[in-house]
């Protein structure tokens, strides 16, 4: 058995205290732990993007982050977008432009889209499209996703109009 | 106060699937993310031998770990218990193993680390017997022999001949002959293989699973586990990825299974992503050698085809593919006589299932890129020859499909005036010799597929049963399975249609075989048109009953009356004669009710291939031509494809959205098969077990999409539409082969058109012409 | 023989300082934890073992960030890929450092990794060495000696002994990586293989760099990735260019040069004949584009 240790951190805005296995990945921790299944397992290797967390404000593979290195973090998860208003703007425009099919990589895809136009409002094409490179979806053609950014890209434009 | 609602139609819009909202918040619950109470975590131990003869194995120490409930070998499970397509295959294997794969002993154990070290601690001693991984080798006289009651490693067999294949012979003036190596790939479903086994106190079981065919993976699995199929329930939840990988019964199923009757507790596997390279089913590879005749004036005569499957140590349906294959062979281009023979082959390899296309991936390949070495040949452009051998309207090809509502030469005009193909490709040949490293070409690629279903079994039809309630909300239960293709927005608009109800106001029933009727399964582009066509005619039973009542509440004939904006309305001025909530109320809370509740089953007018293969197995046939243009860099040997213009029949639109996605989809994935995706198999061991080395394609390089849907107005598809989910994948590839030769002339018989290959035929190319030139 | 009874982490610590950090490495038997994308990968197919300890270095305050004292730029080896690639300063005295983080991996991967543990891991294909052995780098190593931080410095060309390999003790500490700021005119270019845009473990990556005055180049750097057991520094190469007028000859010879000094070796990825050509398109194209700008 592995070691264990108490961390501690915000998770969705919410502080929360866990006792891990220090060489336990975050994903797990979310997935195994606190019963957070909404981040997905899809390669363990930081591939795929399917398990894309925001810690501090940067996307991070949670495969591959430690968990013991959460402490003092905050992290947000697909499931603390989600408001008591409804859906984020960024998951009801995957819903509209129908970017979702089997929908398992897009937890991941969401979150790292949410980041990008965090990151930079003003993104070019290019821009979304490299931001997106380590998000691998097997269903779609991509477009479908970039058009769900670009509307919420547009949509943050005008609202600070 | 007068209502009035106008007739309006919802078929053709854009409707998000309904399942969207809980996947974009991360609530929809894969198996992956299931737990049971009590639930044990199975493992199971490959071999790490690709062909050898097991002398032990010792579990003791396995068992003995705290924490393991089960652990099980070949002794625990009767080996008379086989499953498959061909009934070569065991859960567990004993005495020997035959490839990578084989599942040799099984733990199931309260944590995921606890069934990690059981397996640790399994020993295992072999004797490594020589293995087999080429066809030719295995086919030999002297080879061993992988299956003793398989003799000559030979598996299924597959022939069609029609046409009289010297005469055509005798009046071909052109005679192409090559032999293609079509490639291993594998499906990368996101969500790794998974399946959750559970068995009530009275021996019934439930399997949480994957499965893309329900109802017959009962039959599939009871063998394996000598259960009747009759106590099996099986469930669907949401599925991360399926694209035919799930329309077998594979060894980890029958496996977890047996581990939740040893253990009496609900067992889950859950496979890592290694594990999925290496177990999961992959594309049939196969050796194809084509010779294809054609006169001067450009007309086809014959193709004459042999090719050789790699089986891999068992069969699932990579091995009946031919029958497919055949089909794309002997039709799309007019023939005078076809030749078709096709052998699977055991080997030491991984085995193939089914994967999005089907064989056609394969034939395609081939088929198109003869298309435009003969189109050159007779010195004609790839849409004049392709338009010259398109077959017609009404034709009945050497197989006997029946192609109605055939529009191919059509999509092939329009596929040439949109991309200005025949003045590009002139303009990028003349180009080819001229220095400079970067050159363009265009290609172009088209084939035909079953549109209507495919009827390989008894039966192809799917139930409905549809169910109005009180507040006028419809529950459609389907036979018919999502995963992820969305279906289920299609039948709630079909409802919602034919009720003159909201599209929201439609719930789709499909995850449990104890509720849904019958389906053959999500496969074969049919299940728009068979699970549509059902639901339409079990929601034009409801419409009618509910009609009939209506008008004799109003005296009026039913005839007058129809459903619209949540009404029944005159059909004549769309004035409301009653809220339709208030007559089902009406018709549900009397004395003698008749409860608003019907039934369809749905069985498509397609038959059974008989003897040679001939038979009108779909109820439709479509067509698909794609254009690629691209960019090559001559020296690193990359493939830039910068648009892809599809031009598809669809049949009808029935949700524009969900069929841009479809066809968006597997073009991408059609493009991953083209140009970067190999599962690397050498000497039976799988090389690339991961997305590093594996490449699917990324956002960044997803080319320019141009598509555009013709409506032929399939005669039998419900509202006129037809499948469409595997021509985009289908013809893709050929299409960036025959562009790569308009910009370099570099033909490649064996994808994917990888940079190094690519690169090196370049070299190797501009080498002999050094050498020509001293 | 993997042991089912191996002992397992022992102990975590997450030292907030170097002092505090190579005395725990000073121990023995230490697993360094930093931005975590190389030790999950090579953990879980068995190439590294943990030690008795798990050590998180990434709350060490003083191992963050880029700074410039005395004519050299040093970078702390908690330095992200994202934190380079976003650093203007940085990219406006060293441009090919952005340039070749814009070709690393996927921003979540570029988010957590780190340019020491970049380096420590010490892959022939590891991205971000190609640069820095143009800037002819040296890396500080720190560990704990007679009751206090000791510190040394090694040439970048020298660290790497082998894939996975290097000259670091295992009681030393990577701290940071320095270069000399760049003169003006001095130019350096970074090319990888594709066709992805990054999120490709380079088949090949090359890297050259020099001051180019009237048509001559001379301080050449020629650099090769994943073409020999650890990144290189071409020398047939650089010599094949050194004080040369970069014209079209000497961009030939350059280029054959470097097939010269490179080794590689046919894998899952690529065949040594693939490497080998790679090796001679992009150095011809690195030089041209030298010559050219």
């Amino acid at each position: 058995m592995s070691l264990k240790t108490e961390v501690s951190f915000t998770l969705n805005g919410r502080a929360v205290q866990v006792t891990v296995p220090v060489d336990m990945n975050v994903l797990t921790m979310l997935r195994d732990e606190l019963n957070m299944t909404g981040t997905k397992y899809a390669c363990g290797e930081g591939e795929c993007g399917a398990c894309t967390v925001d810690v501090d404000g940067e996307t991070i593979n949670s495969c591959l982050m430690y968990a013991v290195d959460c402490e003092g973090r905050a992290i947000t998860t697909i499931e603390g977008l989600r408001t008591a208003d409804g859906l984020d703007p960024m998951q009801k425009a995957f819903v509209d432009h129908g970017a979702i099919q089997c929908g398992f990589c897009m937890p991941g895809m969401i979150m790292q889209a949410k980041h990008l136009v965090a990151k930079n409002p003003n993104m070019t094409d290019d821009d979304l499209r490299r931001g997106l490179e380590g998000n691998v979806c097997r269903c779609t053609g991509y477009y479908k996703v970039f058009d769900a950014v670009k509307d919420v890209v547009r949509g943050t434009a005008e609202a600070a109009e | 106060m007068t209502t009035v609602i106008e007739k309006d139609s919802i078929i053709g819009k854009r409707i998000p699937k309904p399942d969207a909202p809980d996947k974009a918040v991360g609530r929809t619950r894969y198996i992956n993310d299931m737990e049971l109470p009590l639930m044990l975590i199975g493992k199971i131990l490959h071999t790490d031998r690709v062909h050898a003869t097991i002398k032990s194995i010792d579990v003791s120490a396995a068992r003995a770990l705290p924490g393991v409930h089960a652990v099980l070998t070949a002794d625990d499970v009767p080996e008379s218990l086989k499953f498959g397509i061909a009934r070569d295959n065991i859960p567990l294997k004993g005495g020997k193993v035959r490839c990578t794969r084989d599942e040799i002993a099984a733990v199931a154990a309260e944590t995921e680390d606890i069934a990690d070290q059981a397996l640790k601690l399994i020993k295992v001693e072999y004797e490594d017997l020589p293995g087999l991984f080429d066809v030719h080798e295995a086919l030999e006289d002297d080879a061993p022999q992988i299956h003793d009651d398989r003799p000559g490693n030979k598996g299924l067999a597959y022939s069609h001949h029609s046409g009289d294949l010297a005469a055509a012979e005798a009046e071909s003036d052109i005679i192409l002959e090559n032999t293609f190596k079509v490639h291993y790939v594998t499906h990368c479903c996101m969500g790794t293989s998974a399946v959750l086994a559970d068995f009530d106190a009275d021996g019934k079981l439930t399997i949480y699973s994957q499965t893309q065919y329900p109802y017959n993976f009962k039959m599939d699995l009871a063998p394996a586990l000598n259960i009747h199929p009759g106590d099996i329930r099986v469930i669907q939840p949401p599925v991360g990825g399926a694209f035919g990988s799930k329309l077998d019964v594979y060894p980890f199923e029958p496996i977890c299974v047996l581990l939740a009757r040893a253990t009496q507790r609900p067992v889950k596997l859950v496979f890592s992503r290694e594990e999925e390279f290496i177990n999961a089913p992959t594309r049939q590879p196969v050796e194809i050698h084509l010779r294809s005749g054609v006169k001067k004036d450009g007309t086809m005569t014959f193709r004459h085809v042999n090719s050789l499957l790699n089986n891999g140590a068992y069969t699932s349906w990579g091995a009946t593919t031919p029958y497919v294959m055949m089909r794309t062979f002997s039709s799309h281009f007019r023939l005078q006589a076809i030749s078709y023979d096709a052998q699977a082959v055991y080997t030491n390899n991984p085995y193939a299932g089914s994967f999005r296309g089907y064989g056609n991936v394969q034939a395609t390949y081939c088929t198109s890129i003869h298309a435009d070495m003969m189109a050159e040949a007779v010195g004609m452009d790839p849409i004049s020859f392709g338009i010259k051998n398109a077959q017609d309207e009404g034709e009945v090809t050497p197989q006997g499909a029946v192609l109605n509502d055939c529009v191919f030469a059509e999509l092939l005009k329009i596929a040439g005036e949109k991309t200005d193909f025949v003045n590009k490709m002139k303009t990028y040949a003349a180009e080819r010799d001229k220095p400079g490293r970067i050159k363009r070409g265009i290609g172009i690629a088209s084939s035909i597929h079953n549109a209507g279903g495919a009827k390989i079994h008894k039966s192809d039809g799917c139930g409905t049963i549809l169910k109005l309630d009180d507040y006028a909300r419809a529950t459609i239960i389907t036979g018919a399975s999502e995963i992820g293709q969305g279906i289920d927005a299609v039948l709630c608009q079909i409802i919602s249609e034919e009720l003159g109800i909201p599209v929201k106001d439609v719930t789709v029933v499909n995850n449990d075989s104890a509720i849904g009727p019958w389906d053959v399964g999500v496969h074969a582009s049919r299940t728009t048109f068979i699970a549509g066509n059902s639901a339409q005619r079990a929601a034009r039973r409801a419409k009618e009953q509910i009609l009939n009542y209506a008008a004799s509440r109003a005296n009026v004939g039913a005839g007058e009356l129809d459903l619209r904006g949540g009404h029944v309305v005159q059909s004549k001025d769309g004035v409301s004669v009653a809220k339709l909530d208030k007559v089902l109320r009406e018709m549900h809370f009397k004395e003698d009710s008749e409860l608003v509740m019907t039934t369809d089953y749905y069985e498509p007018p397609s038959e059974p291939e008989g003897e040679n293969h001939v038979g009108d197995m779909s109820a439709a046939y479509s067509h698909a031509v794609h254009v690629v243009e691209a960019e090559i860099d001559t020296e690193t040997g990359v493939i830039t494809v910068e648009k892809i213009t599809s031009v598809q029949d669809v049949g009808r639109i029935v949700n524009e959205m969900g069929l841009e996605a479809q066809i968006e989809g597997g073009i991408i994935m059609g493009l991953g098969y083209a140009l970067s995706e190999e599962l690397q198999i050498e000497d039976g061991y799988v090389r690339n077990p991961n997305f590093r080395d594996y490449k699917v394609m990324t956002a960044p390089e997803i080319p320019e999409m141009e598509l555009h849907f013709v409506e032929s107005q399939s005669s039998t598809g419900p509202l006129g539409a037809k499948g469409i989910a595997e021509l985009p994948t289908i013809v893709i590839a050929p299409a960036v082969a025959n562009a790569l030769y308009n910009a370099t002339g570099i033909r490649i018989f064996n994808p994917p058109l990888t940079p190094e290959k690519v690169a090196r035929a370049i070299w190797e190319r501009d080498q002999g012409h050094a050498q020509a030139a001293e | 023989m993997e042991s089912i009874t191996q002992p397992g982490i022992e102990a975590y610590e997450a030292p907030a300082s170097i002092a505090d950090a190579v005395q725990v490495l000073a121990r023995g038997d230490v697993t360094v934890l930093a931005g975590g994308t190389d030790l999950t990968v090579q953990v879980d197919a068995g190439r590294i073992t943990y030690g008795k300890t798990l050590m998180n270095i990434r709350r060490i305050a003083e191992l963050q960030g880029v700074s410039e004292a005395g004519g050299r730029i040093s970078i702390g080896a908690l330095t992200t890929v994202t934190n380079i690639l976003d650093d203007d300063a940085l990219a406006q005295s060293v441009p090919v450092l952005r340039a070749t983080a814009d070709r690393f991996a996927s921003m979540q991967i570029r988010n957590a990794a780190t340019i020491g543990g970049n380096l420590v891991n010490a892959s022939p294909a590891g991205d971000m060495i190609v640069p820095l052995l143009l800037l002819d780098a040296d890396v500080e190593l720190a560990s704990w000696r007679d009751g206090a931080v000791s510190t040394r410095s090694v040439a970048l060309k020298d660290f790497f002994t082998g894939p996975g390999k290097t000259v670091r003790a295992d009681n030393e500490l990577l701290t940071r990586v320095t270069f000399a700021k760049p003169a003006a005119g001095f130019a350096a270019r970074f090319e990888k293989s594709g066709p992805r845009p990054a999120l490709e473990i380079s088949t090949v990556s090359a890297g050259v760099a020099g001051t180019l005055e009237n048509g001559v180049l001379s301080n050449v750097r020629v650099v090769l990735g994943a073409v020999a057991p650890t990144p290189l520094r071409a020398a047939k190469a650089e010599a094949a260019l050194e004080g040369k007028t970069l014209d079209g000859d000497t961009i030939a010879a350059g280029a054959a040069a470097a097939c010269d000094d490179c080794t590689p070796i046919d894998d899952v990825r690529a065949s040594a004949w693939y490497r080998h050509h790679l090796v001679r398109v992009f150095m011809e194209r690195l030089l041209t584009d030298v010559a050219e700008n």
